[in-house]
């Protein structure tokens, strides 16, 4: 890993993003709906549930973190450009990191503004935070893999539509009255995990969390190798 | 001399279909090399090959003494440079700020960015948006990212070939003071003026194999039909072999005080790949 190149990458996608009016405006929408829920849940006394701080932090890693990074790789592999980084001596690592530190930072601040609308206690404590962690890397690889597979950015928004109706308003599925069989799958998604997480008081949701990070991150490297190459 | 490229019986097939059968061919360190052939002739497939962007299908290739499997290496890349069809700028930064990035990512000194704008003529153009550019002006860009590093060896697919007669100049001298500095060069091109003007050596080819390879003078040498075409002042033209018997014939022409014009008519490389091929250069 090269710190100088990280660097490089980052500052010349931070360049990049605050000229794409596009991207400026992904994290918006997470931080309107945090603050439209915390109007629909004043004066009921205990705060807002934590299903539905849980429903806006999906909202905030599925638009922000996952449509950002996946944009943002769909953007080089479309216009060619990530064969320039990945011809040059930067390596793996240093072309994810530093393509990965734009979204960190984004989704930092919007994560950080949604919570202060909802109720950002909930997370003042080593596991949640670790859920949260984890939760960002599931995103981030899975956003990269998809805009590593896919062609162009104007397919994104086809991908990014159930990645965000599937990961990220997991905890509504309970209102959507599904059939016992799918409820046990999105049981094992990772938001609802984190929910038991909160629920159960137990770590062992880290843990099934954890193997979905780690198969995001496998899709993406499988997806980054593929594009290293002509054939 | 020392090679900066080998590649030897080189075979690169596609869904089973050769692109590339048995190419042969070195390039020696400082020397510019042309590998010149139609489009679809395999000249993007061999630069691919030896920059690691594909994988050959069987032979041997060794590139600045490194195998493929040291191709994607950072040694390896730090110590080429690649302008070719794949290569793109960020459209939404300047100029300065793309080649800052490149400077970055190859360690190489901030100052370089000017020096290598002065080389592709874009001084003053250094501020504006890539986006605002010109096909042309864009492809300066993409050189000046190429020669960024100062590589040691530099793949340059039809570098020219979207620039004006001035612009073309001005990178030949660019290209040619690069060479001088040590820079080995192995460039493709259409442009049978470019080649014959920059390349110390070149190479045909022409559905996947080598056709010929040569200096460009050696080839018009030897494709010509060695012929002294000699028009006197009296208005008659000759055609005298180029003969030790026929010295005699064109001394005493000489003496007579009667050549007007003499000349050889060595062909151009575009002839010459015409008749080795059966097709032009298109």
């Amino acid at each position: 890993m090269n710190f100088q190149r990280i660097n490089a990458i980052f500052e010349k996608d931070m360049k990049d993003f605050m000229k794409n009016t596009m991207l400026l405006f992904m994290p918006v929408t997470p931080i309107l709906l945090a603050a439209l829920y915390s109007q629909m849940s004043m004066g009921e006394g205990d705060g807002m549930p934590i299903s539905l701080v849980y429903l806006v932090v999906g909202v905030v890693f599925s638009t922000t973190t996952s449509g950002l990074i996946m944009i943002m790789m769909a953007e080089e592999n479309e216009k060619m450009t990530l064969r320039g980084l990945i011809m040059s001596p930067a390596s793996f690592w240093d072309i994810i990191i530093g393509k990965s530190l734009v979204t960190a930072l984004l989704t930092l601040v919007t994560l950080i503004i949604s919570l202060l609308f909802t109720d950002i206690e909930h997370f003042f404590n080593i596991k949640a935070m670790t859920g949260l962690i984890l939760l960002f890397l599931f995103f981030l690889f899975l956003g990269m893999g998809v805009g590593l597979f896919v062609k162009s950015v104007g397919i994104t928004s086809a991908y990014l539509l159930p990645i965000m109706f599937l990961f990220g308003f997991t905890p509504m599925f309970e209102a959507f009255n599904l059939a016992d069989t799918a409820m046990k799958v999105a049981e094992t998604f990772p938001i609802i995990q984190l929910l038991k997480m909160h629920e159960d008081n137990s770590w062992a949701p880290l843990g099934v969390v954890s193997l979905w990070v780690i198969g995001a991150a496998l899709f993406a490297y499988i997806c980054f190798i593929r594009t290293r190459r002509d054939d | 001399m020392k090679h900066a490229i080998q590649v030897k019986k080189l075979r690169k097939e596609f869904n089973k279909k050769a692109a590339l059968e048995d190419v042969d061919f070195e390039v020696y360190q400082g020397e510019i090399f042309g590998l010149l052939g139609p489009s679809g002739s395999g000249k993007t497939t061999t630069i691919k090959i030896l920059t690691g962007e594909l994988k050959k299908t069987s032979g041997n290739v060794s590139v600045l003494d490194m195998k493929p499997d040291l191709f994607t290496s950072s040694d390896f890349k730090s110590q080429i440079g690649i302008l070719s069809d794949n290569s793109t700028l960020y459209e939404r930064l300047t100029v300065y700020d793309n080649l800052k990035l490149f400077c970055k990512l190859y360690n190489a000194p901030l100052q370089q960015i000017d020096e290598v704008l002065i080389q592709v003529n874009l001084k003053n153009d250094s501020k504006k948006v890539v986006s605002k550019l010109s096909k042309g002006m864009k492809q300066r860009v993409l050189l000046a990212k190429a020669l960024i590093h100062k590589p040691k060896l530099i793949f340059l697919d039809e570098p020219t070939s979207a620039l004006d007669p001035g612009n073309m100049a001005h990178i030949h001298q660019g290209l040619r003071a690069l060479n001088k500095a040590g820079t080995t060069i192995f460039l493709t091109t259409h442009n049978m003026e470019e080649a014959t003007e920059l390349c110390d050596r070149v190479a045909f080819l022409h559905k996947g194999q080598i056709q010929e390879l040569d200096k460009p003078d050696d080839l018009r040498y030897k494709y010509s039909n060695n012929t002294f075409h000699i028009e006197t002042f009296s208005g008659e033209k000759l055609e005298i072999e180029n003969v030790p018997e026929n010295a005699e014939q064109i001394k005493e022409l000489i003496i007579e005080g009667s050549v007007k014009r003499m000349y050889t008519d060595n062909p151009t490389l575009g002839q010459i790949f015409l008749k080795v091929t059966g097709r032009e250069l298109v």
